[in-house]
């Protein structure tokens, strides 16, 4: 081709491409689609629809922003629904949550997404906080170790967010029955308050709104929160629930020395960045166009300063932080990737204490 | 109680939210309507606005869709036979063959009726029980509840019809049904075949669709002419007033039993409902109409299940424990208004409880009221030919399903589900007892795990009074039908004509090999996962091969089909043969759609009805086709309803 040719060509290009990236937001006119791979009602999708609305308002062109539940398999559906067909222009994005992960992390064979694969646009947290009865006669953490009365646990699954509690319960050595087969953690709660069992975790959300009334009126005791693990991985205190101290703290009271290189530790502190640090997370394909993830992310940006958005978000984000996708991804990817020693403990002890075949 | 007042005169003064609850209950109404449709794509479409109003307002909304979603999805389960959710189930076993008769405003009449009444007691209850809710709630432990789940499965012991073996085989086949996917105690997914669609379970709303919308569709298909099968239709709007009044402690019982079993966890809507008929067959005297439209099946489901979503806001509002998803999504609303549900709802946020309570009886005055004034205009569909309503019928059905998952397994199991639900109705095996196993499946294999092990010692649970009383509520009626059934043999049996074997003898080949896979399949469970599928199966087993030697031996009891009006055709070989086709025509649809993707898929078949069964012109065929698409892409425009893709990319 001539140069002069060439000259035309760039310039005819220009011309068509500079009005269209000047007055047309790469959104105008388009429809996002949220897929949350779990049913109406759960904590995913109470995330996504509470993000919906603010990001048609701050996402430039102002495109309509649809939530789609496809539930199934414990999520895995629709994440391996949104691995394999997404459209990677920015118009289908994917919410997960610690159950997505914990699946991926553990290698379960019917998990054909990769996370790593992913464009991250935001994440935000929560943290959970252990109670026992005051039958128990524990007050504080040292007293785990000598409860008054056996200590008997309700969960959900051994391979759900209970298996954070779980690993818990290792770490400080605790002797706990624990019972599986509740519906969900709010069923599990109510088992908590008839008394049938008498030690339980609730999300910090749910402990601040279910939980504290009993403490008040003496039928709870909080003993710990199961930490938060921060950008230097390192665990600190639920910044919902900073009275209570950290797992962490709780383990150097029990055994008078830091758990830091114990393995056990490590699978917890990992699970806990995983399945609650990191919980709900919002994805873009792999592919997906530089300006759409742009646009994404400082909508995100822009709409923590909105004050609708923190006033309505004290309560569905309970004082979490949404940190941006470019900024949290590193970390993100680093809580799902365990060494294989970690991985190697957890499917140990689910087989042998769990009865889980993985 | 001076608090109930004031929400109340609050609520009616304020034209803003009387405004708000009417566009609620109007949703509400519309999507009721839609066979498969209900409270969660209410109020996923309500969601986005609720967020734009003051809490009373929205709280106002939201609870006037919810409801009447149970109000208007009558209207396709009395006319065509196709439950608008699977708490409408009941209703369309009685309502339908009413409709068939011709009683179609009659029966309509009677389900507003008793819909709207239920529905204020539901209200009336909520008022009076909120506060001592939190302790009663509290006082039924995990052996009460299991109690509950089985005092829920024996009450299909009073719908097992005439053959009393093969209505236990079918509740059996429903507890198994159930167990696919996770077992509830122990980590094990059962029966899925290598499928992750089939990792969590079959979905209820499909096995309402399937077993009872699609075999009703296609039966009607079959039979050819209009629902109803007589021409006079105008009267019976008074006679169904009549009905609800002369059964009105039938509605006062089915409205109680529909609140506490939405009050109570593990029981859940759709058994609350059904519980409500089985109590209604189990008190009457004279059960030989029921199943073939008996007025009194309408009235106690229709009062139990507004009431049950009246009481499912006890557990959502004072526990945050929300007994489905349409209440769990406006508990996520509720939580962007800084409104915690929970113990300290009832001292902060008591005007809002009394609010909700208010506009659901509101909700449920205007809603029922308007259907209940449509009824004799609705009634006249009957009287169309059923093959020119069928094809946004069965669009309908399939949309429906595959809001599901939205996977294609949806699509794939509403058809498979719909072959099963017509091979059973034409064999004789009634589906209401499958049901009712398919519902409490879960909840008992659950609820009993719970017990024994947090109860390990059995005598600390077995003697709880709860668990006692209970237990005496589900032994009686058995004990009461055992002396009636000595009674009746010492005054001489009448003697069982012999019935050659016939195609009924193969479908009770096809569910015993069914109980007898599942026992073999399920040796290899854990143990916890294994006691609940291995019992049934082993139980069903035995059972239906009883069923199948006396078949063999010409003593399997004639075949009932469950619509009294069949039997007067006599080409009853011809039918079945046609519904066949029909059923296969469904498959074909299916499977265009997995290529060509729904809309053209759906054009397709619709035409092909139209014009080679309905015989309609081709102008007419293409015109109605056309508008039914049309009316497709608004639905998926307007509500957001997802329309599945084709590998094609249409």
């Amino acid at each position: 081709m001539t140069k002069r040719g060439l000259c035309a060509v760039v310039l005819a290009v220009l011309l068509v491409a500079l009005p269209a990236a000047g007055q047309q937001p790469y959104y105008a006119g388009k429809t996002i689609e949220i897929i949350v791979p779990f049913a109406p009602g759960g904590g995913s999708d109470i995330d996504a629809r509470f993000f919906a609305p603010f990001l048609e308002k701050y996402v430039p062109g102002n495109p309509r922003v649809l939530v789609r539940n496809m539930p199934g398999g414990g999520s895995i559906l629709g994440a391996n629904f949104f691995a394999e067909n997404a459209r990677a222009d920015g118009t289908q994005l994917l919410v997960t949550s610690g159950s997505t992960m914990i699946p991926y992390i553990l290698g379960v064979p019917q998990v054909r997404y990769d996370p790593a694969k992913w464009e991250l646009i935001k994440v935000n947290g929560v943290g959970g906080v252990l109670y026992v009865s005051p039958r128990t006669g524990v007050r504080r953490p040292e007293d785990l170790a000598r409860p008054a009365e056996r200590l008997v646990y309700g969960g959900i699954s051994a391979t759900g967010l209970d298996l954070v509690t779980l690993l818990l319960f290792e770490v400080l050595g605790l002797d706990v029955r624990v019972v599986m087969g509740f519906e969900g953690r709010g069923p599990a709660r109510l088992a908590f308050e008839r008394g049938e069992t008498n030690i339980d975790y609730q999300t910090t959300p749910a402990y601040l709104s279910q939980v504290v009334p009993l403490v008040r009126e003496g039928k709870a005791v909080p003993v710990l929160s199961m930490g938060f693990v921060n950008e230097k991985g390192v665990m600190v205190r639920d910044p919902s629930a900073p009275d209570l101290p950290s797992a962490y703290e709780a383990y150097q009271v029990l055994f008078k020395r830091k758990p830091d290189g114990l393995l056990r530790w490590k699978a917890y502190q990992s699970m806990v960045a995983a399945a609650f640090t990191f919980q709900k997370a919002m994805w873009a394909p792999g592919g997906t166009p530089p300006e759409a993830l742009q646009a994404l992310r400082s909508a995100i940006d822009r709409m923590k300063l909105d004050p609708q958005f923190r006033e309505q978000g004290r309560q569905v984000l309970e004082g979490y932080e949404v940190l941006r996708g470019d900024t949290a991804k590193a970390a993100v990817l680093r809580a799902t990737r365990v060494t294989l020693d970690v991985k190697k403990y957890i499917t140990d002890l689910l087989r042998s204490k769990y009865q889980v075949r993985l | 109680m001076t608090e109930a007042v004031r929400a109340a005169v609050e609520l009616f003064v304020n034209p803003s939210r009387l405004g708000m609850l009417a566009v609620g209950s109007g949703v509400g109404l519309l999507i009721g309507m839609l066979p498969g449709m209900g409270g969660i794509v209410a109020a996923a479409i309500l969601l986005p606005f609720m967020l734009k109003l003051e809490p009373a307002a929205a709280l106002a909304m939201v609870t006037g869709a919810l409801a009447v979603v149970h109000t208007s999805d009558t209207i396709t389960s009395v006319l065509i036979g196709a439950p608008g959710s699977a708490a409408a189930v009941p209703t369309m076993m009685e309502g339908h063959p009413m409709a068939r008769r011709g009683e179609a405003a009659r029966a309509l009449a009677a389900a507003y009726l008793s819909s709207l009444v239920g529905g204020l007691i539901g209200a009336l209850g909520l008022t009076l029980s909120i506060p001592i809710a939190r302790p009663l709630v509290l006082s039924f432990g995990s052996p009460e509840l299991f109690m509950l789940t089985v005092l829920g499965v024996s009450f299909a012991g009073s719908l097992l019809g005439k053959q009393p073996v093969k209505g236990l085989s079918a509740g059996l086949l429903g507890l198994l049904l159930g167990t696919v996917g996770p077992a509830p105690a122990a980590a094990e997914v059962r029966f899925a075949f290598g499928q992750v669609y089939l990792t969590d379970g079959i979905d209820l709303a499909l096995v309402a669709l399937g077993l009872f919308g699609v075999a009703e569709v296609v039966s009607l298909m079959a039979r050819g002419g209009a629902v109803a099968q007589r021409t006079e239709l105008g009267h019976g709007w008074w006679e169904g007033v009549r009905d609800v009044w002369r059964h009105r402690w039938l509605v006062l019982r089915g409205a109680l039993i529909g609140m506490w079993a939405g009050v109570l966890p593990a029981i859940g809507a759709t058994a609350g409902t059904l519980m409500a008929y089985g109590h209604a067959v189990a008190t009457s005297r004279d059960r030989s109409r029921f199943g073939k439209g008996d007025v009194r099946g309408i009235i106690a489901p229709e009062a139990a299940n507004n009431a049950v979503e009246a009481g499912d806001l006890v557990p959502t509002l004072l526990f945050g424990v929300p007994g489905g998803a349409p209440s769990a999504m406006i508990l996520g609303a509720l939580l962007a208004y800084g409104i915690l549900p929970g113990p300290r709802i009832v001292t902060q946020h008591l005007d809002l409880i009394y609010t909700v309570v208010w506009s659901f009886a509101l909700a449920n005055v205007f809603g029922a009221g308007v259907m209940f004034a449509a009824s004799p205009l609705l009634a006249r569909l009957t009287s169309v030919p059923f093959h020119r309503i069928a094809p946004p019928i069965v669009l309908a059905m399939v949309l429906a399903a595959y809001q599901e998952t939205q996977h294609f397994g949806d699509l794939v199991a509403l058809v498979a589900l719909g072959v099963v639900g017509y091979a059973l109705k034409v064999t004789g095996w009634p589906r209401g007892p499958l049901l009712i196993g398919f519902v409490l499946s879960n909840p008992l294999e659950r609820y009993y795990f719970l017990t024994v092990r947090l109860h390990p010692d059995p005598v600390d649970w077995l003697l709880r009074p709860g668990v006692m009383v209970i237990g005496l509520l589900v032994v009686a009626p058995f004990a009461w039908s055992a002396v009636r059934w000595v009674r009746a043999r010492s005054q001489g049996a009448a003697p069982v004509a012999r019935q050659p074997a016939g195609p009924a003898t193969v479908a009770t080949a096809a569910v015993l090999a069914v109980f007898a896979y599942a026992w073999w399949e399920s040796r290899g469970f854990l143990p916890d996962a294994a006691l609940m599928p291995v019992s049934v199966a082993a139980a069903g087993t035995v059972l239906t091969a009883l069923q199948l030697v006396r078949e063999l031996g010409g003593y399997g009891g004639p075949v009932e089909e469950e619509d009294e009006l069949a039997a007067q055709d006599g080409g009853a070989g011809r039918r079945v043969r046609r519904a066949a086709g029909y059923l296969l025509s469904l498959v074909v649809y299916v499977a265009a759609t997995y290529f060509l993707g729904l809309r053209w898929a759906s054009a397709l078949w619709s035409l092909w009805m139209l014009r080679a069964v309905a015989r309609l012109g081709w102008p007419g065929s293409v015109a109605y086709t056309a508008a039914m698409v049309l009316g497709l892409e608004l639905l998926a425009s307007v509500l957001g309803v997802h329309l599945p893709r084709g590998r094609l990319g249409l």
